[in-house]
């Protein structure tokens, strides 16, 4: 899907020594057991692990909030809202008290002040509830919203419905259970019904039991996500805001949800064959389809090699070409979940990717991959976005302070 | 019935003390601080303490709100709350349930308040035993918090409540606790 693609290219040997750090990374933080939890992030980020556990907790407090750099728990709910059109700035201080004070007791797995069911709560689930905000959010506390907090440039490719797109206030909820999940959403959006009200909300899964052989797989069968930018420090200036940002956005990031859809009627009659060849990748392994049989995923791709008949291995159209940056930092983090709703009548489907992804500055790293995409690639064949969205994420909470209390000025 | 309740409402206070020695504490806004006018340092505490908000009730029913939470009695001796005053409203009241002659449980005034023994724990919550804020004198928004000082066996403490939405709490009373009704 819209990912971009950072294996492969001869010609950026520094970038590629990144990459390849890149994948070591990913395997280090999140897909082994023995990922250094906090030992080495004192940052209050931890890896996680890739298997949950039904009382595994993730930090609330930290420099930056949890739900991004840790491993992806399997089961999410993007829940984006409008605030309600009294609210003033006093009523934004009121509910960041809300919100983190119910984010932390859910977390903890204590159930929010006024859970009723709080067994509900018990399992936390390796919950983790990222913040993150609007630009009408941002003005009306106050502060100036970053050039990139706008709806992205419209893309050729683009069919984006109202009913997807845009919120003050986005909630990524996620955990290794889905009734952890359903009802951390429930008691937010309670939480805060005298506030704002539920705009959209997003519900997705990845693979419970993903792990070492087993990676994110998006219903189009592909291997998803594989090559990240480093959690461990290297990439830090892709991943979090830093110092040119205004001081409530430092630590912070940015968050891009775009909903794309699968139509997966025209993909069934794709032969396996025609699919490597759309996608640029082996569907087995998910490595490059100019590696060899059996190679792993973060092969590096050779996208100047030719078959006999002089044509690039790797299609001119390819996603994962189209997908790969052409520059350092073309990169952001990815944290996909797949989607799988009703039917709708006369429709054999309802499925497709809420491609979430994170990063400093969308316009900068995320949009020119898009663009690409958009132009030319043979996955545009099979996949429509249908909805997007772009917040700013807050910095995480030190202990005692509330989230957003720099974006208040308090 | 009573023992165990209090039994269970221990094992909450110490798990709830264990999590905050962990780093988990909750937001300061549900402690509660002793008021200048106590006798003593607060030997009763609200932990997790909240009330429900009047922005989040019907026009007709801002009259009155419930605070619920962990009452703690960190002394040496039981204590009793035989009522108190606060700023939100004209009059506070414990209350307690109790099942009328129809098999209803009703809300009503617990004549005799609250006793928490020494070192216990007594819980105030949503269908039970709580402390009602009555004819308010103002609006309790969600995200601020109510300060309500109790009169003590052990003088005059004040504890602070969370405001927060909740839809429940809209019980029947015997009588009416609004003498203005």
């Amino acid at each position: 899907m819209s990912s971009p693609d950072t294996t492969g290219g001869t010609a950026r040997r520094g970038f590629l020594t990144s990459a390849a750090g890149a994948a070591g990374a990913l395997a280090l933080a999140g897909w082994t057991a023995t990922a250094p939890s906090g030992a080495s992030t004192p940052t209050g980020t931890t890896a996680g692990t890739a298997v949950g556990s039904a009382t595994g907790t993730r930090p609330f407090r930290g420099r930056h909030q949890s739900g991004i750099i840790d491993h992806p728990q399997p089961y999410a709910a993007f829940v984006a809202f409008d605030l309600h059109p009294d609210v003033d700035k006093d009523a934004l201080r009121r509910l960041f008290v809300v919100l983190t004070d119910d984010i932390e007791r859910l977390m903890a797995g204590r159930g929010s002040l006024t859970d009723q069911e709080t067994e509900l709560a018990a399992v936390s689930a390796d919950l983790t509830i990222t913040v993150a905000v609007g630009a009408r959010l941002v003005a009306l506390a106050g502060a100036t919203p970053p050039s990139w907090l706008a709806p992205l440039p419209a893309f050729s490719i683009d069919r984006l419905e109202e009913r997807w797109g845009g919120g003050d206030l986005c909630l990524q909820v996620c955990a290794s259970s889905p009734t952890t999940v359903a009802h951390a959403q429930r008691r937010l959006i309670a939480g805060l019904v005298t506030l704002a009200s539920v705009r959209w909300v997003q519900r997705g899964f990845r693979e419970p039991f993903e792990g070492p052989g087993r990676p994110m797989r998006n219903l189009l069968g592909q291997v998803d996500g594989t090559i990240q930018p480093a959690v461990n420090g290297p990439d830090d200036d892709l991943l979090w805001c830093g110092a040119s940002a205004p001081a409530w956005l430092r630590d912070g990031s940015a968050l891009v949800v775009r909903r794309i859809e699968m139509h997966l009627d025209t993909w069934d009659a794709v032969d396996r064959h025609s699919r490597e060849n759309a996608i640029g990748r082996r569907l087995d392994t998910g490595a490059p389809v100019t590696a060899p049989a059996g190679a792993p995923a973060e092969t590096a791709a050779d996208l100047f090699a030719k078959d006999s008949l002089g044509f690039h291995v790797i299609d001119d159209g390819a996603h994962m070409r189209r997908a790969h940056a052409t520059a350092p930092h073309e990169r952001f983090l990815r944290r996909p979940y797949s989607y799988d709703d009703v039917p709708p009548p006369g429709k054999t489907s309802d499925s497709g990717l809420i491609f979430a992804a994170y990063m400093a500055d969308p316009v900068r790293q995320f949009v020119p991959v898009q663009q690409r995409l958009a132009e030319k690639d043979l996955l545009n064949i099979w996949t429509t976005p249908v909805g997007s969205a772009v917040f700013a994420v807050l910095p995480g909470a030190a202990e005692g302070h509330l989230l957003g209390e720099a974006l208040l000025g308090l | 019935m009573r023992v165990r309740t209090l039994i269970a409402g221990a094992a909450a206070g110490v798990l709830a003390l264990t999590l905050t020695a962990c780093g988990s504490s909750s937001s300061t806004s549900t402690t509660s601080t002793p008021s200048a006018s106590a006798s003593t340092a607060a030997v009763l505490t609200l932990q997790d303490g909240w009330a429900k908000s009047t922005d989040s009730m019907s026009a007709d029913k801002k009259t009155m709100t419930g605070v619920f939470g962990m009452l703690k009695n960190t002394g040496s001796t039981p204590l009793t709350i035989t009522g108190g005053s606060s700023a939100a409203g004209k009059m506070v009241q414990m209350h307690e349930t109790v099942m009328n002659s129809s098999g209803t449980m009703q809300m009503q005034e617990a004549k005799a308040g609250f006793t928490i023994p020494a070192g216990g724990t007594f819980e105030l919550k949503p269908g039970a035993n709580h402390i009602m804020v009555m004819d308010l004198v103002k609006d309790l928004k969600v995200g601020d918090t109510v300060s309500i000082d109790l009169k003590t066996s052990a003088g005059v403490i004040t504890v602070t409540a969370a405001v927060r939405a909740f839809p429940g709490g809209s019980e029947s009373y015997n009588p009416s606790p609004s003498m203005s009704h």
